[in-house]
């Protein structure tokens, strides 16, 4: 059966005026025809026709004459099969092996396609975690000045949400037990700084360079001084590991990367290289919070100060706030307590047993004189 | 309707003279200058969803503006970069222009979005292209000079210089050389067209500018 039906196409002909035209194209018993909208006809014997598939959608099929002066295209899904009816199976083989050819050729370009959009994550997540891991050893040779300079930038230009306590009492014991710990902290030359803030905030926190922070309500909460000390010695352990200095110099160094590697290659990059930073900050954190942990304990350990009074804290705070760790900030910015009472619990039991001290704080009185402010 | 490109190749603009009811559309804010006789009637290009394809990836802007005339007047055509501007008539046949190439168009023409694929993605010639078809002339530009090639066998055109190809060039995407030659030699990736058809490239690419550029900033 001869298909009647006209197919939307086009010609390359030397004959036409710019050498390409539309045309419609007609198969007949003969061969394939296609007529332009100025008129002018153009004829393809069967017998006389070489076959291509090709075109940018890899679907169009090409009807050449011997000397390829004459091109005779159509794009139509339904041509391929119209035009092997036609010729009653001349151009079958034809056909066939273009279809083969183009198969292959599509799956090797679909394969360097997936090749080298992999290869360009891989590079992407590889210079990220390049960077990051420079910029971290970077940290390491800026002098700890610069740690207590960026601190007390932070400090002076910090809402602390209340006012500062000068109680000598109150004061002096915070002093006391950052000065027991002090020595046993893992950098020399760290001069550390207590603050003790009037709020309710159940908190504490370091800067970088030794400037430590302690809200009343920690202390108010708290059962005895080993508990803070605990506290304490967790966030000197942020000073002392440097962690401010480790996550600005990350975030510098991704963003000056992606600035000199992009440079204009554009704002989505640069978002996109933001939005991984954000999606891996929470892990990054997390890692710093169990090095403190660890480190905390070790100083606790080494001044002689009961590394378990951490997690007597935990208990404590959740006794008086039941399952509800938003209520505590200190809690809230320190997630997963129960995995992390068993790590230090695992670390505690992991060192040589020591004889340890109780500090010579009169907690009572500083609870009273909390207080009474 | 007449029209003369002028100044070509570095600051090409058409020069277009309308007759009375004669019309040409043009890309939003090619017009330099035209006479008051002249009427401009601003329309969302293909509709307002092509319209906001076209400006999100097709690199063009939404609107296209209509030029008409009752008494006849002349109007001035030109693209906001340096380069070439080429007219091609069609003929019921089909072109594919690459983003922000097209400048202007005779009634018949018709102005679509096709999708170009990843592959057009990763040769750096953006997700979409223009497709004009119908008949009528074209006007396009180039950053830099214009040339034309009829493709037979497998022509390699480096990423960022393909301006127009009809939809009988097949394009693939493949690297200059070895993967170490590919990469040291500056080339990359090119495209690989192979015919029959033409295409139309540009001398200078825009890719080649930002790099020259942030080269010499610091």
């Amino acid at each position: 059966m001869i298909d009647e039906s006209v197919y939307s196409g086009g010609v390359f002909s030397d004959t036409i005026d710019g050498g390409r035209s539309g045309a419609e194209i007609e198969l007949s018993p003969r061969g394939v025809s296609a007529r332009t909208p100025d008129g002018d006809r153009f004829d393809i014997p069967y017998r006389e026709c070489q076959v291509e598939i090709g075109g940018f959608s890899g679907r169009m099929v090409f009807c050449r004459n011997p000397d390829r002066s004459l091109t005779i295209f159509c794009e139509d899904r339904k041509f391929r099969t119209a035009l092997a009816q036609a010729s009653a199976g001349l151009l079958d083989e034809q056909l066939g092996e273009n279809v083969r050819r183009r198969r292959r050729e599509s799956r090797r370009g679909r394969r360097i396609v997936v090749a080298v959009l992999l290869g360009t994550v891989l590079l992407l997540v590889g210079a990220y975690y390049g960077i990051r891991a420079v910029a971290r050893a970077a940290v390491h040779a800026v002098p700890v000045s610069v740690d207590g300079k960026i601190g007390s930038a932070v400090f002076e230009s910090m809402d602390l949400g209340g006012p500062e306590v000068d109680d000598p009492v109150v004061v002096g014991a915070m002093q006391s037990i950052v000065d027991r710990l002090a020595p046993h902290a893992a950098i020399d030359g760290m001069e550390f700084d207590v603050h003790v803030i009037d709020s309710p905030m159940v908190n504490a926190f370091a800067l970088p360079g030794g400037t430590i922070v302690v809200f009343t309500g920690l202390i108010e909460r708290a059962d005895d001084a080993e508990q803070v000390a605990g506290v304490l010695g967790h966030e000197m352990a942020h000073a002392t590991l440097r962690h401010g200095l480790k996550r600005i110099s990350q975030s510098l160094g991704v963003a000056a990367a992606v600035q000199l590697l992009l440079g204009d290659a554009g704002g989505l990059a640069a978002a996109g290289a933001e939005l991984f930073q954000l999606a891996t900050v929470n892990s990054y954190s997390r890692e710093q919070e169990n090095e403190a942990d660890e480190e905390g304990v070790r100083m606790l350990h080494e001044a002689g100060i009961d590394p378990l009074a951490i997690a007597r804290l935990f208990e404590t705070l959740r006794q008086q706030h039941g399952e509800l760790p938003g209520a505590v900030s200190w809690l809230s910015t320190h997630p997963q307590h129960e995995e992390r009472i068993a790590a230090v619990r695992d670390h505690v039991a992991s060192l040589p047993p020591r004889e340890y001290r109780l500090l010579e704080i009169d907690w009572a009185e500083v609870q009273r004189r909390v207080k009474q402010d | 309707m007449e029209a003369e490109i002028r100044n070509k190749p570095s600051f090409a603009n058409v020069h277009v003279k309308l007759g009375p009811g004669e019309r040409i559309t043009a890309e939003a804010d090619a017009m330099a200058s035209m006479n008051s006789t002249i009427n401009m009637q601003t329309k969302w290009s293909g509709g307002v969803a092509r319209g906001i394809l076209r400006r999100l990836f097709g690199g063009e802007s939404m609107f296209v503006n209509v030029f008409s005339t009752d008494s006849g007047g002349d109007l001035v055509l030109t693209q906001p970069f340096p380069g070439d501007i080429e007219c091609i008539e069609l003929k019921g046949n089909t072109l594919y222009l690459q983003p922000g190439a097209f400048l202007a168009c005779e009634s018949g023409v018709k102005l679509g979005l096709g999708w170009a694929g990843i592959r057009m993605l990763i040769a750096r010639e953006g997700l979409f292209r223009l497709k004009v078809s119908g008949t009528g002339r074209v006007w396009f530009g180039a950053y830099g000079g214009i040339f034309e090639r009829e493709i037979d066998d497998e022509y390699v055109v480096d990423s960022g210089h393909l301006v127009a190809y009809e939809p009988s060039i097949r394009v693939r995407i493949g690297m200059a050389g070895g993967i170490l030659s590919s990469f040291f030699s500056g080339e990359g990736l090119v495209t690989k067209v192979t015919g029959p058809g033409r295409i139309y490239m540009q001398s200078r690419s825009f890719g080649g500018l930002a790099a020259w550029l942030n080269a010499h900033l610091y």
